[in-house]
């Protein structure tokens, strides 16, 4: 039992020391994986083609890596210098400029670098991007996407659903949240079926990507979305704010209700003494003469 | 028995002139304050009236007083759960209409007016807002039945009797008024007490006078519900309750309290009782018509020497059993029987007892003139222009009885002492009238003498109040000792 005791002890003595030899190498190279799956993979796929960002297969053999990490650190900062391929990038998105990552560090940009370098290799990357289909949408896939983003069907992994923060033309009723940005042309500004389908898999923005990155929506809750917000891209109109407007109608009708309810209710409540009698005398005396 | 001291009140309404001289001695000492304007807890009103606040009798409106429901006594106004729903709103309090809009007058705009064709006025101001105000009631605005229609004809008492009764007594030839003196009547069952969700309120235990502790109360307003006398007011300035102190600080020093001390038609009797304080749920509970008799058992003889006993053994020191031996409110509410207390239905116990007043005589309108309706000035009680229920309905809760017996002995002392001073009635005739009041000689003349011819120091028993034994109970009195003393501005240079 001493031995044993002693082993756990002074075992670590021993071991410690080989996690930071064997270590960094294979957990520096998990956390670039995971932190692309988190940051990148809504506009960018390796191997997989562009979405709103370019395919980054290869992307070391096209320009060289100190230019690259320079690019990392402030996308926004380069174009602004007038850097002539930062400039071809944004034209080639459409005006879409990249945004600053969070946690992005030089050292961080080398590890991505080196990732996405062993990723080319692969014959198939693990960030060839979300193989959403391309079947033409029906209308049973705009009604599933209509009863998924107003959480008539629950998403499967417990996410909360679209209408609590987002709203679209045609959502009916009061409309949706007003939290986030009306979806109505969504479709339209993420560019398409596979760059949406991208953006929905692993949303970037703050918000999105807090709520969604533990609780990612599936591929099979994914393109039923795609297919609605395509189809009330094609009207090009947004939310017209009339549900805005019937919900302070409602509630305005709904407290007037309620008031006037607790007023019949506590109808008889104690109000006052003297005013009633005085009143009550006046009108005899006056009904008297009259 | 657990018996207990308290200081008892009676006021002998057949002498009160209505002055207000016991409630302007009150407001000058208590309520000129910022707050209490509108407070007097020493007030005097015409009956038939409404009182102050208005109507304050309606219980149906104000929910003051306790009701007897499956055996058990309730809070009208409140109970531990509705404290919880109505602890933020207070429904049934007077507003400040129902009390009044206290207001002084602008005097200065007498000397600052500037010339004009007729004299300059002092205009009102109230006194919560400063601004002028249209004033449209105070707190005796029904003074010897001004605005009868509105303010003598809602008198809650009315309600027990019938419509002819009430018509009758509103005919010119019948109208008669008298003034009902009202202050705190520090119960034995205070129902502001039982209300008070801060444990505020309290009675204080050798004497028995109902006190707000500044410090404790939240201002819920509860008591101002919860009492039926309506004698708990809220100060609008500090946000706590107030009400009548007994003048506390006067009994201390020996003093009677300040409405006592000057009312002038000597109305008021002041003496500690001894009581039964193991009886009062039990009482409080009985049905209405036992109440009056069940509540005057309460208070005990104080010449029992197991009373004596008892007392000191609880103790009352033996210089309060002594005070309590004198009392004339003892005299009046347990050996003549002729002092009531007022609404004894509200089953807070009262421990303010009121001698209900002989009405005029009787008259009747012949023509245009309004004459004596006969020579005899004791009049019959039954045919009395108020009607016995009247009374009843305020002094013998609803037991014409009661009130009958007190008058009917008030009533057969005046024959009496006319018998023996005027001699125009005969000795025989009120001898019998004696008896038949249930009344000796030696009774009568007692009462006679307690009423008519009575000394400050008859009317006020005030027992020592013994604050250095009370005060034992929160501080030692010795925590001091060695602790302070003249001492030196610069220590000496000898010595240790």
């Amino acid at each position: 039992m001493t031995l044993k005791l002693l082993l756990h002890r002074i075992g670590p003595a021993f071991y410690i020391p080989l996690i930071f030899i064997a270590g960094p190498v294979a957990a520096h190279a998990q956390e670039a994986v995971d932190f692309f799956r988190g940051n990148c993979t809504s506009c960018h796929t390796i191997g997989g083609g562009r979405l709103t960002g370019p395919d980054l297969k290869d992307v070391t053999q096209r320009k060289d890596r100190a230019w690259l990490v320079q690019f990392l650190q402030s996308p926004q900062a380069m174009i602004d210098k007038g850097d002539p391929y930062a400039l071809k990038l944004k034209d080639e998105a459409r005006d879409v400029v990249m945004p600053n990552i969070n946690g992005m560090s030089p050292a961080l940009a080398e590890l991505l670098l080196t990732m996405i370098e062993a990723e080319s290799k692969l014959p198939k990357s693990q960030f060839a991007g979300l193989q959403i289909s391309d079947r033409p949408f029906t209308q049973q896939d705009i009604e599933l996407g209509k009863a998924i983003f107003m959480g008539d069907k629950r998403l499967a992994n417990g996410g909360p659903p679209c209408v609590t923060c987002h709203t679209f033309n045609g959502a009916g009723g009061f409309g949706g949240g007003r939290l986030g940005p009306d979806l109505s042309r969504a479709f339209e500004r993420l560019q398409g079926r596979k760059a949406m389908g991208a953006w929905l898999y692993a949303p970037a923005t703050p918000t999105m990507s807090l709520t969604f990155s533990k609780k990612a929506l599936k591929a099979e809750e994914i393109l039923p979305l795609l297919a609605l917000f395509e189809n009330t891209a094609r009207s090009g109109a947004e939310d017209d704010r009339t549900g805005l407007a019937g919900f302070f109608a409602t509630g305005f009708v709904v407290a007037v209700l309620c008031l006037t309810l607790f007023a019949f209710i506590w109808k008889a409540r104690f109000r006052a003494v003297r005013d009633p009698l005085v009143e009550l005398s006046a009108r005899k005396v006056l009904g008297g003469r009259s | 028995m657990d018996v207990r001291a308290q200081m008892s009140m009676v006021f002998h309404l057949d002498k009160c002139i209505g002055c207000h001289t016991c409630s302007i001695a009150c407001k000058n000492i208590w309520t000129d304050r910022k707050g209490t304007e509108y407070m007097w807890w020493n007030n005097v009103e015409t009956k038939p009236g409404t009182g102050y606040p208005t109507a304050w009798e309606d219980q149906e409106k104000y929910h003051g007083g306790w009701v007897v429901e499956d055996g058990n006594l309730h809070l009208r106004s409140t109970s531990k759960t509705q404290t919880v729903f109505n602890i933020f709103h207070n429904p049934h309090q007077p507003s400040m209409d129902d009390y009044y809009e206290p207001w002084t007058y602008d005097y200065q705009h007498l000397f600052n007016a500037p010339e004009g064709p007729d004299q300059p006025t002092a205009v009102p101001i109230s006194m919560v807002t400063g601004d002028l105000i249209q004033i449209k009631a105070g707190p005796n605005w029904d003074d010897d039945m001004g605005g009868s229609p509105v303010y003598a004809e809602n008198d809650p008492n009315l309600a027990q009797l019938n419509p002819e009764q009430r018509a009758q007594m509103f005919a010119v030839q019948r109208l008669m008024f008298f003034y009902l003196p009202r202050i705190c009547n520090h119960c034995l069952n205070p129902a502001c007490v039982a209300s008070c969700p801060s444990g505020a309120l309290h009675k204080r235990g050798e004497d028995g006078i109902v006190l707000v502790d500044q410090k404790r109360c939240r201002g819920w307003r509860a008591c101002i519900a919860a009492c039926p006398y309506k004698k708990m007011y809220y100060n609008w300035q500090t946000g706590k309750s107030e009400k009548c102190i007994l003048c506390y600080p006067r009994l201390e020093t020996g003093q009677a309290p300040a409405c006592f001390h000057s009312c002038v038609g000597r109305i008021r009797y002041l003496g500690v009782v001894l009581y039964d304080a193991d009886r009062i749920r039990e009482v409080a509970g009985l049905p209405q018509d036992e109440l009056i008799e069940a509540q005057r058992s309460l208070i005990l003889n104080p010449n029992d020497p197991a009373v004596i006993a008892a007392a000191r053994q609880n103790g009352v020191h033996d210089s309060v059993v002594e005070s309590a031996q004198k009392s004339p409110t003892y005299r009046f509410v347990k050996d003549w029987k002729i002092a009531l207390p007022l609404h004894a239905e509200y089953r807070t116990l009262p421990m303010l007892f009121y001698v209900p007043p002989m009405a005029p005589v009787m008259a009747q309108k012949t023509g245009t003139t309004v004459d004596n309706i006969s020579e005899d000035l004791f009049h019959d009680i039954d045919d009395a222009r108020a009607p016995i229920e009247y009374m009843a309905s305020m002094f013998g809760a609803g037991n014409a009885g009661k009130v009958r017996y007190a008058l009917r002995k008030q009533k057969a002392v005046r024959w009496y002492r006319r018998a023996v001073t005027v001699g125009d009635v005969d000795m025989a005739t009120a001898e019998r009238m004696l008896r038949e009041a249930d009344c000796s000689p030696a009774e009568a003349e007692a009462i006679y003498k307690l009423t008519s011819l009575c000394t400050f120091d008859d009317r006020f028993v005030i027992p020592p109040m013994h604050r250095e034994q009370a005060v034992e109970m929160l501080e030692d009195p010795l925590a001091h000792k060695q602790g302070v003393g003249f001492g030196f501005m610069e220590s000496p240079r000898r010595g240790l």
